[in-house]
């Protein structure tokens, strides 16, 4: 009986300590896998971070060329209504020599 | 030997019979033929005399024309015997004075006849055209040439007279409300103006029954289609002399103002506007309104309202048809495509820049536009000055000149200054060594 028991013992802590060098093993592996995916996340995040950056310079671009597109359509339909004004005034001023 | 010199001779014939069939070929198509159409020469392009058929009311055809570099509208407006107003009317955008060169424009040559009785001179105040009528149906033939009519100020009267007398080579009694009005601008005008270059009756006056009011010609020739008399009506110095010869004394003169016309021709019914001169149209608007409705009951069909309030908003002077009436409908319809003319009939002319002559500048100017523009109007004054575009470093130069002397050259600079406000700068001759 007591031999048995000792069997069982010995066997369960052989298993324990089998047990034990797996889960180590595995350990070093899950650490290494989330290492990896760290780094990826943190290239990930990079990424984004560039991208939204890049975005955020894009747009304030974007808005830098309309607000400069708007400014040069004034500007134009500026120039055009002085233009038309400086006809106006011109056709005017000929219109009164014409007179006898 | 013989074969090999004569080889390339008949490569080059080949080339030439294939460039012909594919010349032929593109002639052929459709699109060629519309972008090949052929201008017709403007002497074929009847301006001012047309037969009137029985019943009908609309004469000539629309044409156009491209500009060339340098043309002004004043200038195509009188070598096709057209008003400045008509011109520029017809082509609403298009700079008067300083056009884009290959722009195509439309000369409105076709004309709706006044309501009234076609005899004597009418003369239709709101389209600035006179229009004499000769003959009796069904010969009656139609003569029609531009006019500048009176200011706001001091507008040409409406209703009947006739002609009292006839003068060639008019003297210029100067009325004492106009030498008041030049005094005030510091000229003084002198009790009377002989004939001559001066003159502003030009050389040629039809005395009306009216008292004080003319038919006559002008030294201005760039008025005709303006609100610029005192009154009167004047001609281009061309009609004037071809409306004197044919009017005997007493012929009657009717002088009416429609800015809105209907009318037929070939079944079909026109309708012309312009812009009624201020103060007045809306009346005028109704009248043209209830006839076209007395049309479309009369005819039972509808009209297109929405057509007929267009071609009245856009008044472009320009006859559009707006109703089919009966058989006998013409499409041909299209304008004439004309081709310029070599030289432009009275167009002003520009001497040559000569070193020992006067000048006036005047005026300094960053845009060649602005430049370009005042040194046309300079040129259409009348008498004409002189007027160049000069370039330079920053800017254009308006400079009028060559002239003779120093007092040619003041005068000039006076003139510039009473006419168009313009301080005129004298330029002394180069002096050569």
């Amino acid at each position: 009986m007591k031999t048995r028991l000792l069997v069982i013992s010995m066997m369960l802590v052989l298993g324990a300590a089998l047990t034990g060098c797996a889960t180590s093993g595995d350990l070093e592996k899950v650490q290494a896998q989330q290492n990896l995916i760290n780094a990826k996340a943190e290239q990930a995040l990079q990424d984004a971070q560039a991208a939204k950056a890049a975005a955020d310079a894009a747009k304030v671009k974007a808005d830098d060329a309309t607000a400069r597109a708007d400014n040069a359509e004034k500007a134009a339909a500026e120039r055009e209504k002085i233009a038309e004004e400086k006809a106006k005034r011109a056709d005017a001023a000929f219109q009164k020599s014409m007179r006898k | 030997m013989c074969r090999i010199a004569k080889l390339p001779l008949l490569t080059n014939g080949l080339r030439f019979v294939a460039l012909c069939t594919f010349i032929a070929s593109l002639n052929g198509c459709a699109v060629m033929k519309n972008f090949q159409e052929p201008g017709h020469p403007e002497s074929e392009i009847k301006r001012s005399t047309f037969p009137v058929a029985g019943g009908e009311d609309v004469v000539g055809r629309l044409a156009v024309i491209k500009l060339e570099e340098g043309d002004t509208l004043p200038d195509i407006a009188r070598h096709f015997g057209l008003g400045v107003n008509a011109i520029s009317a017809a082509n609403p955008g298009v700079d008067v004075w300083v056009p884009e060169a290959g722009e195509r424009i439309t000369l409105p040559l076709s004309f709706i006849l006044p309501d009234a009785p076609r005899k004597g001179i009418v003369i239709n105040q709101a389209t600035m055209r006179l229009f004499q009528f000769k003959g009796d149906s069904p010969s009656l033939v139609v003569s029609t040439y531009p006019v500048g009519v009176g200011t706001e100020e001091r507008p040409t009267p409406m209703g009947q007279t006739r002609v009292a007398r006839k003068a060639p080579r008019p003297t210029w009694h100067v009325p004492a409300s106009i030498a008041e009005d030049h005094r005030k601008k510091g000229d003084i005008l002198p009790a009377e103006v002989p004939p001559g270059p001066e003159n502003p009756l030009g050389e040629y006056a039809l005395y009306l029954s009216k008292t004080g009011y003319l038919i006559h010609g002008t030294n201005k020739p760039a008025s005709i289609g303006l609100r610029a008399t005192n009154g009167c009506m004047r001609l281009y110095p061309e009609n004037i002399s071809m409306l004197y010869k044919d009017t005997p004394v007493n012929t009657p003169v009717l002088i009416v103002n429609q800015p809105y016309l209907i009318g037929q021709r070939d079944g079909v019914l026109y309708l012309e506007a312009h812009t009624p001169f201020e103060g007045s149209g809306a009346g005028d608007l109704e009248k043209i309104d209830a006839k076209l409705r007395s049309i479309e009951k009369q005819s039972a069909r509808t009209l297109d309202w929405k057509k007929v309030k267009e071609v009245q908003a856009e008044a472009r002077g320009i006859p559009v048809p707006i109703f089919e009436m009966g058989q006998g409908y013409n499409e041909d319809v299209k304008p004439i495509k004309v081709e310029h003319p070599e030289t432009l009939y009275g167009r002003p002319a520009l001497p040559e820049l000569k070193l020992e002559a006067w000048y006036v500048l005047a005026a300094d100017v960053r845009e060649e536009i602005d430049a370009r523009r005042l040194a046309a109007i300079i040129n259409h004054q009348g008498p004409p000055i002189p007027a160049r575009v000069l370039s330079k470093n920053n800017g254009y130069r308006v400079v009028a000149g060559p002239f003779d002397g120093i007092s040619a050259a003041k005068e000039a600079a006076k003139r510039l200054k009473i006419d168009l406000d313009i301080d005129g700068i004298v330029i002394e001759p180069v002096k050569q060594i």
